[in-house]
């Protein structure tokens, strides 16, 4: 574990001034890395506390915003980060093994995933600014007052909700938009509610649409929050990626340094990780209730 | 101390200074760039003395306005402002980053026999992200300040406040990053760097105590980070988790934030006891006593720590049950750190004591620590803390901690180490009048916040009942004490810079590796590596420290 006490008058390539030889290097980076992730891990467990724990008081209003979830787009880029996990550890393979070529080809195609989930992910992010489901107030489509649509009052708890051709609600602010209440009188009527949700549902013991809305606009936050900084973690990793296929078209690594793959790979294996996590959570929990 | 014998030996005339980490380079570019911890470390020190000198600035405002029962020389509004900007500044930007960024920063590499911290650039970085997350903060407080308390309480903070709670979140959280990355440098550097024969337990205890700080740094900032995200984001979006009027729940702030905010109490005060155990061995001149009890209770008190914080929130509407084991928790996480006063308590036992003003700060600190820890029990226990929350009872304890543990701690160090960090002697004389002078202010600052607040005065008010004006007093003449003594270090230690007597290598004569190199030592810390063969604390006679010795060998040279 300690430094070595010889000293070395030959210097070897990527070795900083501070090490005494490329072992201490490598497992001070390799420490340091893991040391991060540690860190990354509780970052990201504020969040999955929070998602927890409303998610355990509001389950009926957390299902509903999740059913809107496209759970085809989110197992495909499911699918897609797991086989850049392949390709990123295939780089690390190939950087040991001091194959350029095939090391070039395999970062690219880890960066081409990368931007596949990303493009994945804004095509999802696309359809909830469409259907007003942005918790923020005015990052929705303004859909102007058209007299000959349906009227439709706020407290109108009998709309089947989104996706089934209902486009032509009026949202001239660009609010967050929810109606759909099926899902509170299914629980209703199988004595499903939770004590929280017998409170947070209803207003003199009638389902009241708006507070309902309030919870799934949680849901939504919530998920947008989680999402959002996993796609920033994504574009940094994107960015490392870069910096990597620069490095490795001029042909640093090799058999004897290898490191800075090896790290990278750690963290790129970490925000996969963290995907792994989100997708059940988000997209596949409780769909059941309606499903 | 074969260096010692040899650098006395040296030729070079001693008006010509030898290459040391200071005068090696001195463009504005070859400090901005540097790797060196031990530039980084004076940077940092210029820095957070710079927010510690503003943060008391603001604490002198507020004992100001206390000195009167009626809030006259501050609006209401203007004073929450200015406690809690006081705050901001003193627990994010001085006492956290305090010990660990200038002392760890300078200490650990050469405690350790290093050439450096493992990671260099990162170290680099985290000064900037300091810089940039300061800026933002005095930016924030430029256009108008914040008015939440420092603990950001949801849902003021993300609802009904109109101050610049977004920006200095933001501020914060940058902030929060550059404690991360030290703690992480720390980390890898103690496992991967330490000189040959340096084996985890012949570490100077500073290191062990760095070691535990840097656990709780790199596990409880990214929580507190995440969480002054989702305020921020709250505030912006005008939608969040913290919001009660839609569902969401203020008390999971409280969680949260305290998950972080307990376990950095332990940030600020590890590295302190750290500091402590070195000058107490050092200056009792004896092996500490019980090792092991002191390097463990470290680690110990990073791990409890991190379950306790639900004692902040005894009367935040958590249910009994978990107080009642909250309020057990916060009692073992005290047990080690009685493990550690007492042990330093045996050490100075039948020691060589001598009374150094690194070593008065020591003994200031052994005091003001055990008060602020009993009386920390006191508000630990479920039943006698609701008389006690948010009263000036807690407002005297956590200074009891804060201000006479870890700032007493820090002096202590900077007056140990100055020789090292400097190469010059500071004036004994003023350092002791010193050091006495801000333990005597001190208590008469915090004691009668005790009183004040066992009768019942609460925290965060500028006005209160014209009884308790006479305590006040007492408490504000303190605090122009406490003030004025640590003024003084300010002005003498930058007069040593100019005309203070150069330092010797080994000024204390005590064993440390930080001992067996240049005073300022070169960049490269150490002439060439380090091979460790001795125990830590090591003042056998065979080590060549012996005081009697040294000073005949000193009279020779001369």
């Amino acid at each position: 574990m300690t430094a070595h006490g010889d000293t070395h008058e030959h210097h070897e390539p990527g070795l900083q001034h501070q090490f005494e030889d490329m072992h201490q290097q490598e497992e001070s980076v390799s420490i340091g890395m893991w040391a991060f992730l540690a860190q990354e891990i509780m970052f990201f467990g504020g969040l999955f506390t929070a998602y927890l724990v409303f998610r355990w008081r509001f389950p009926m209003a957390f299902a509903a915003g999740s059913n809107h979830l496209d759970e085809f787009m989110g197992g495909l880029n499911t699918l897609v980060l797991i086989v850049s996990s392949l390709t990123m550890a295939l780089t690390v393979y190939y950087a040991q093994k001091g194959n350029r070529t095939l090391q070039v080809v395999m970062i690219v195609l880890t960066m081409l995933f990368g931007a596949t989930f990303l493009g994945v992910k804004a095509i999802e992010y696309t359809d909830k600014y469409n259907h007003g489901l942005v918790p923020v107030t005015g990052w929705n489509k303004k859909v102007k007052e058209d007299v000959s649509a349906p009227h439709v009052t706020e407290q109108d708890c009998t709309q089947v909700g989104h996706g089934d051709g209902d486009d032509h609600y009026v949202n001239p602010k660009g609010e967050f938009q929810w109606k759909d209440c099926s899902l509170v009188k299914l629980a209703q009527d199988h004595n499903y509610l939770t004590e929280d949700e017998k409170i947070g549902y209803f207003t003199n013991g009638e389902i009241d649409a708006n507070k309902f809305r309030d919870k799934v606009r949680l849901f939504y936050y919530i998920y947008f929050v989680m999402t959002g900084l996993h796609a920033l973690h994504m574009i940094i990793g994107l960015g490392v990626m870069l910096w990597l296929l620069w490095k490795a078209w001029i042909g640093t690594f090799g058999p004897k340094y290898y490191a800075p793959v090896e790290i990278s790979g750690l963290y790129w294996h970490f925000v996969d990780i963290v995907w792994i996590f989100l997708f059940p959570l988000l997209y596949l929990l409780g769909r059941h209730f309606l499903h | 101390m074969q260096e010692v014998s040899a650098i006395s030996g040296n030729s070079v005339p001693a008006d010509e200074p030898k290459l040391n980490y200071i005068n090696n380079g001195h463009t504005l570019k070859s400090w901005l760039l540097t790797k060196d911890h031990k530039r980084i470390a004076l940077m940092y020190l210029v820095s957070v003395s710079a927010f510690f000198l503003m943060g008391g600035i603001y604490a002198g405002f507020i004992r100001l306005e206390l000195l009167t029962p009626a809030s006259d020389l501050l609006e209401t509004a203007t004073y929450n402002k200015v406690f809690t900007q006081h705050g901001i500044l003193m627990v994010f930007f001085f006492l956290i980053p305090a010990i660990p960024a200038i002392l760890g920063n300078f200490l650990l590499p050469l405690m350790i026999g290093a050439k450096d911290l493992a990671l260099p650039r990162i170290n680099l970085l985290s000064l900037y992200i300091y810089w940039i997350g300061g800026i933002i903060t005095l930016w924030a407080l430029m256009q108008g300040g914040v008015d939440t308390g420092w603990t950001f309480y949801t849902p003021y903070s993300t609802t009904f406040s109109n101050s610049y709670v977004m920006a200095v979140g933001i501020g914060v959280f940058i902030n929060g990053f550059s404690s991360i990355l030290t703690g992480l440098n720390f980390i890898v550097s103690i496992h991967t760097m330490r000189a040959p024969g340096m084996t985890w337990f012949r570490l100077p205890l500073f290191v062990w105590a760095h070691y535990a700080t840097s656990l709780v740094m790199i596990l409880g900032t990214p929580v507190v980070a995440i969480t002054i995200l989702l305020v921020a984001i709250e505030r912006f979006a005008r939608i969040g988790i913290f919001d009660p009027a839609i569902g969401g729940d203020p008390i999971l702030f409280q969680h949260l934030f305290w998950f972080y905010s307990h376990p950095a109490v332990y940030i600020m005060i590890l590295p302190g006891m750290g500091v402590i155990s070195e000058v107490i061995a050092g200056f009792s001149r004896k092996r500490i006593f019980g090792y092991e009890f002191v390097a463990f209770s470290s680690i110990a008190i990073a791990v409890f720590g991190f379950l306790v914080w639900g004692h902040h929130m005894f009367v935040s509407g958590q249910s009994i049950f978990a107080g009642l084991v909250f309020s057990f928790l916060s009692m073992v996480v005290a047990v080690p750190s009685a493990i550690k006063t007492f042990n330093w308590t045996a050490t100075m036992y039948k020691g060589s004591i001598s009374y150094d003003t690194p070593m008065l700060y020591a003994i200031g600190f052994l005091g003001l620590f055990l008060i602020g820890g009993l009386t920390g029990l006191f508000l630990g226990s479920v039943g006698l803390t609701v008389h006690l929350t948010d009263t000036y009872f807690v407002v005297a304890h956590f200074h009891y901690v804060m201000v006479g543990g870890q700032v007493i701690a820090y002096l202590a160090g900077i007056h140990y180490w100055w020789p090292k960090m400097t190469g010059r002697m500071y004036s004994e004389f003023w350092g002791k009048i010193s050091a006495m002078l801000i333990f005597v202010g001190f208590n008469l600052t915090f004691f009668p916040q005790f009183i004040l607040g066992y009768m019942g005065m609460p925290r965060r008010y500028a006005s209160y009942p014209e009884e308790l004006q006479v305590l006040n007093i007492f408490s504000t003449a303190g605090a122009s004490v406490l003030g004025f003594g640590l003024v003084m270090p300010v002005v003498y230690l930058i007069h040593s810079l100019f005309y203070g007597k150069k330092a010797a290598d080994n000024p204390w004569m005590h064993p440390g590796l930080e001992w067996r190199t240049s005073s300022p030592p070169p960049t490269e810390n150490f002439k060439e590596m380090p091979v460790v063969t001795w125990e830590a604390y090591d003042f056998g006679e065979e080590s060549g420290l012996d005081l009697e010795d040294a000073r005949k060998r000193e009279a020779v040279t001369i």
